[in-house]
């Protein structure tokens, strides 16, 4: 149980996210250039409306809870989840303002799918919107996929001991380098490189494919952004079907698994360890669940019939399978084609391979393939164990960056994750089929939002009913930060309410 | 009698043999919407259809041929910024295939900015096009403008820029009072 908060605590904590909110302003100077060299000069106003909002809140936070104690852990959990929600409050005042949602509601919805790479989206008319709109889209599932405490980390917290507290409490839990703030610089430059990189490719094979020089170059920059952070946003309607070309296809394919991988991996690589490719277990996770999905997909395409040749399964089918499995939510195919042309059992190889998800400490959702190597080992360990002589010892390890003897606390640790999302993914689920849907359908969309992946079969839009948006909103959040900010955010504000009870009764 | 039936059969072939030839079987050709088709791909699948929407993004021409994609939701009668409702959904388009010499006369392409060529597309669905990686999409024979497209005009809210002026004041009066808290030591000038 957390003890009642201290008028200090609460000040700690608003300064803290007072900071988170400045980031999000400075992030929102991108589209503001964007809309200003695009002339959409009502766009420019939208996001000044939002950057002076967020300036004015950090100033409000700065006069009044600046405080010069350091986090703890329980700062940092909160800092962590309570700046994710107002990020969302004020990240949505230029996305609302543009014209494109019917309730601040939806705004909201969109912008917690796009912090939390998650890619669904209630934004109506997104062919008439704005570059600037664009922009701030794409942006913020770029920004969102490293964290957005990771941004104000890099820029905003320099000098605070306890940095790493908040880090942490974002989900990610590995530290490339000694120093938090240097790891939370490290991913970002992981991210850049990759991105001029991925953006070149993409680029030629647009101008390849018949777009001009200047869209091209939006278009090649938004669908790096939406891939690599395994958002799966899109400039257009039709998603990755737009472009119609097998080269947008594979390029988006590649940046999408590789950015779904660990950063530690990442980095591991870029300092010459070229060796944990093949050695870490969430690779061999990853490929082991993809390739039992593929053999799945095959089954369920084999008997509805619908994309014979290979190069249809490739692309319809093997496409929406990694981005299900990475939590990307790119598609080649209309929402509604996962009912109707996938047939049952495939459709439900994307429901099992979004649910798995992607690694931990990367850009991606679900269970992670960590936890899934852990549970695997644990479970192998098990079986070993009953089959060796009663006084046997028998010691199972994964290998991640370096070699992890397993415990029970690491295995307990990963089952509870495990089932805490399975129970949000459930009750989702049961959520939508009570409001009427089709069980797949409302399976779908649910696991896609508690897994942050974003393919939809067709229950995500603006006319769903307003408890599901905000249950998705939950969901988008719980799932991204993996439930302990959660739960110490609830347990703060628990805390918070018994301490104003127990004053009432005193006075 | 006999010979004014010869003649009418004869006049019905020949009808017939030139309105195929020439490319206008059009008539045959069923009236649906986007959202139609897609929510009965098996229903239509290879046959032939007729579309009607605003032509948005872009025409990607690939040698000969090109892509372009038409939606027909109400947003291409009238877009958000033109004052049109939401309706509740994004949009309705499809990718449709067609000879670079169909695709010529399509001038503006929708987007913020300009509202796009108002097209009418004849051609065969494809739930999952073959020849397209399995593709859902039209391969057209015929695209005809019906109606040039136009700049959409985005007038200045003035409300925004309310709004805007009155955060600055706010914002400068916060950063005025953080300044002189965090800056105390400053030289009397500089104090204010």
């Amino acid at each position: 149980m957390i003890l009642r908060p201290s008028r200090g605590d609460v000040k700690l904590i608003g300064w803290g996210i007072g900071r988170v909110i400045l980031g999000v302003g400075l992030l929102m100077t991108v589209p503001l250039v964007t809309a200003v060299l695009s002339t959409e000069w009502d766009t420019v106003l939208d996001f000044l409306v939002g950057i002076l909002a967020c300036v004015a809140f950090w100033l409000v936070m700065e006069l009044t809870c600046k405080s010069e104690r350091d986090f703890r852990w329980f700062h940092g959990l909160i800092v962590a989840s309570g700046g994710w929600i107002t990020a969302m409050l004020f990240g949505a005042i230029p996305s609302f303002l543009s014209g494109h949602y019917k309730a601040y509601l939806d705004a909201c919805f969109d912008l917690m799918s796009g912090y939390t790479t998650t890619g669904l989206f209630l934004l109506q008319d997104l062919d008439h919107a704005s570059n600037g709109l664009n922009m701030w889209r794409h942006l913020l599932t770029y920004a969102g996929g490293q964290g957005i405490i990771v941004i104000a980390l890099t820029f905003l917290f320099a000098g605070t001991a306890g940095a790493f507290k908040i880090y942490v409490s974002e989900g990610k839990e590995e530290k490339l380098l000694p120093n938090v703030i240097n790891t939370a610089r490290a991913i970002w430059m992981i991210s850049l490189t990759y991105l001029v990189i991925g953006s070149l490719f993409l680029w030629v094979s647009l101008l390849k494919e018949g777009m001009p020089v200047a869209r091209g170059g939006l278009h090649s920059l938004w669908l790096f952004m939406g891939a690599w952070s395994t958002g799966g946003f899109a400039p257009q309607s039709l998603n990755i079907l737009y472009y119609h070309s097998f080269w947008v296809e594979l390029i988006t394919l590649v940046i999408f698994v590789i950015g779904s991988f660990n950063f530690a991996l990442h980095y591991a690589v870029w300092t010459g360890n070229r060796r944990e490719i093949y050695r870490n277990i969430e690779i061999r996770s990853f490929t082991t669940t993809i390739l039992l999905g593929t053999v799945m997909l095959s089954i369920g395409f084999g008997k509805f019939g619908v994309f014979g040749s290979l190069g249809e399964f490739f692309r319809k089918g093997f496409y929406q399978l990694a981005s299900g499995h990475t939590t990307t939510g790119n598609s080649t195919v209309y929402s509604t084609s996962f009912f109707q042309e996938f047939g049952f059992i495939a459709m439900w190889a994307v429901i099992l391979v979004m649910a798995i998800g992607a690694s931990a400490c990367s850009t991606g959702g679900g269970f992670k393939g960590l936890r899934m190597g852990i549970v695997f080992r644990y479970l192998r360990g098990e079986i070993r164990r009953l089959v060796s002589p009663e006084s046997a010892v028998v010691p199972e390890k994964i290998h991640h960056v370096h070699d992890i003897w397993l415990d029970d606390p690491m295995v307990k640790g990963a089952l509870f994750i495990i089932i805490c999302y399975v129970v949000i993914y459930s009750l989702g689920a049961m959520l939508g089929v009570i409001y009427g849907y089709d069980p797949s359908v409302a399976f779908f969309d649910s696991v896609s939002a508690g897994s942050n992946t974003g393919l939809s079969a067709g229950l995500t839009s603006p006319l769903m009913p307003a408890a599901l948006k905000v249950y998705y909103i939950f969901m988008m959040w719980a799932g991204r930060l993996e439930f302990m900010s959660i739960i110490a955010l609830f347990s703060f504000a628990g805390a918070l309410l018994r301490g104003k009870r127990a004053r009432r009764r005193r006075s | 009698m006999k010979r004014v039936g010869i003649i009418a059969m004869v006049t019905i072939i020949l009808v017939v043999v030139l309105a195929g030839g020439s490319g206008g079987i059009a008539w045959a050709a069923e009236e649906v919407t986007v959202e139609e088709l897609v929510a009965n791909m098996e229903e239509f699948d290879e046959r032939e259809v007729t579309i009607s929407g605003e032509a948005v993004g872009d025409v990607m021409l690939r040698d000969d041929h090109g892509w372009v994609t038409v939606n027909d939701d109400a947003y291409s009668v009238e877009s958000i910024h033109e004052g049109g409702d939401l309706t509740g959904y994004s949009n309705w388009g499809i990718g449709v295939w067609a000879p670079r010499t169909e695709l010529e006369g399509i001038q503006i392409m929708g987007g913020y900015k300009y509202k796009g060529d108002q097209v009418r597309v004849t051609g065969v669905f494809h739930r999952a096009c073959q020849e397209h990686g399995g593709d859902t999409d039209i391969h057209a024979n015929r695209v005809e403008v019906l109606e040039p497209g136009h700049p959409i005009s985005h007038p200045f809210a003035h409300w925004k820029l309310i709004l805007v002026l009155v955060l600055a004041m706010l914002v400068m009066a916060l950063g005025y009072v953080w300044w002189k808290r965090t800056h105390p030591s400053l030289p009397r000038g500089w104090r204010g």
